[in-house]
């Protein structure tokens, strides 16, 4: 059987990508050191397959077509096609893991929760970026699920931590022995294109990270969706972490690290729950 | 409330040509879709407060950032059109 052996959280900045020759020395030094910290937890567990969460922006799916959730169950799947990603991954493509996306896609259906699907789906820098940072050798099979965090209404917090339920749920009813990673991607906060540009709420990041660390599914899912009203567009994408949460049984929270990013426009946090040996 | 045609005006923009295309033709791009004529006005006019409530925030960010602006003048221009509620709740 499949087993879950890791969840975690990292943002994705878009500047992280764009700016990441001119920003400053230690802006850089400091994603450097702890995406790669973030790596080598990653690739210690030796996963066989990457399960990631993230929202596309504005790359697969348009007004005409926006899903809540969408499972990528391709073979493979379609590098990132923004400018600022082309000198990292010009052309590439990331293997996928049919057979398991299949089966999420499967078991999400049988307990009620109706994704979308695709065969081939662009893997834009909301995956991009902490795959590119984390260093892989060899990149493990990527099965991508984007939720819709662009155009709301969108998948409410509480929907989000079930989602990661389920997730965890699927990958342990997989019948084929496989080591599995769960990913969040995004936030924290960060506000993009509205008034509040550039704001980087940090009160709502910490109150995001003692959630995660103590309190209960309906007390984050309560608190996020109040929080949620009150910072910047871009701290929907704490969602992702919500899913990572509930992957990990909304426990063993820890932070990688955190640090407020002005060059990346984003609260920039790192998070890894652990699991009992 | 979202503007279906003023949105897919700048989401197709985000192609490889997109930025030539604004900057060279733009009456031509502009006339491909069936836009209100305030809204048609704005894009001509880089009248950034009317798009605003009508366009996505995400794609609003592609825009200012093929219109040629950096982070600090897009977040200036933004700032700009700020309530006072806004500002509070940013500061503090």
């Amino acid at each position: 059987m499949a087993k879950l052996v890791g969840s975690f959280a990292a943002s994705h900045a878009p500047n992280i990508a764009r700016s990441w020759d001119t920003m400053k020395d230690e802006t850089r030094e400091w994603l450097t050191t702890r995406y790669d910290e973030l790596g080598k937890r990653v690739k210690a567990l030796e996963p066989d397959v990457l399960v990631i969460h993230s929202n596309d922006h504005w790359i697969n799916f348009f007004l005409e077509n926006m899903p809540a959730f969408l499972i990528g169950v391709g073979e493979e799947h379609d590098g990132p096609p923004e400018p600022f990603m082309q000198p990292i991954f010009k052309g590439c493509t990331f293997p996928g893991h049919p057979a398991l996306g299949s089966h999420l896609l499967e078991y999400a259906m049988d307990a009620d929760f109706d994704p979308a699907y695709s065969h081939r789906i662009k893997v834009d820098h909301g995956i991009g970026i902490p795959l590119w940072r984390m260093g892989f050798d060899t990149l493990p099979p990527v099965v991508p699920v984007f939720l819709n965090l662009m155009e709301e209404p969108f998948p409410t917090p509480k929907r989000c931590l079930a989602w990661g339920h389920m997730i965890r749920d699927a990958i342990e009813a997989y019948p084929e022995d496989l080591r599995v990673v769960v990913m969040g991607t995004g936030g924290m906060s960060h506000s993009i294109g509205e008034t509040t540009q550039g704001w980087i709420d940090e009160p709502f990041d910490h109150a995001c990270m003692e959630l995660f660390k103590t309190a209960s599914d309906e007390k984050i899912a309560f608190e996020l969706a109040r929080m949620l009203k009150e910072t910047g567009n871009g701290g929907a994408e704490v969602r992702s972490w919500s899913i990572a949460h509930g992957a990990a049984g909304g426990k063993g929270f820890e932070m990688i690290d955190y640090i407020p990013m002005p060059e990346t426009l984003i609260g920039c946090g790192l998070a890894e729950w652990k699991f009992a040996a | 409330m979202t503007d279906y045609w003023a949105n897919k005006l700048v989401f197709e923009l985000q192609g490889p040509d997109g930025k030539d295309q604004w900057t060279n033709h733009r009456a031509d791009v502009i006339a491909r879709y069936p836009l209100s004529p305030e809204i048609r006005q704005a894009f001509l006019d880089d009248d950034i407060g009317t798009l605003l409530p009508v366009i996505n925030p995400y794609l609003m960010r592609f825009f200012l950032l093929m219109l040629g602006y950096d982070d600090a003048k897009s977040m200036a221009v933004l700032e700009s059109f700020q309530t006072e509620e806004e500002r509070k709740r940013v500061n503090g």
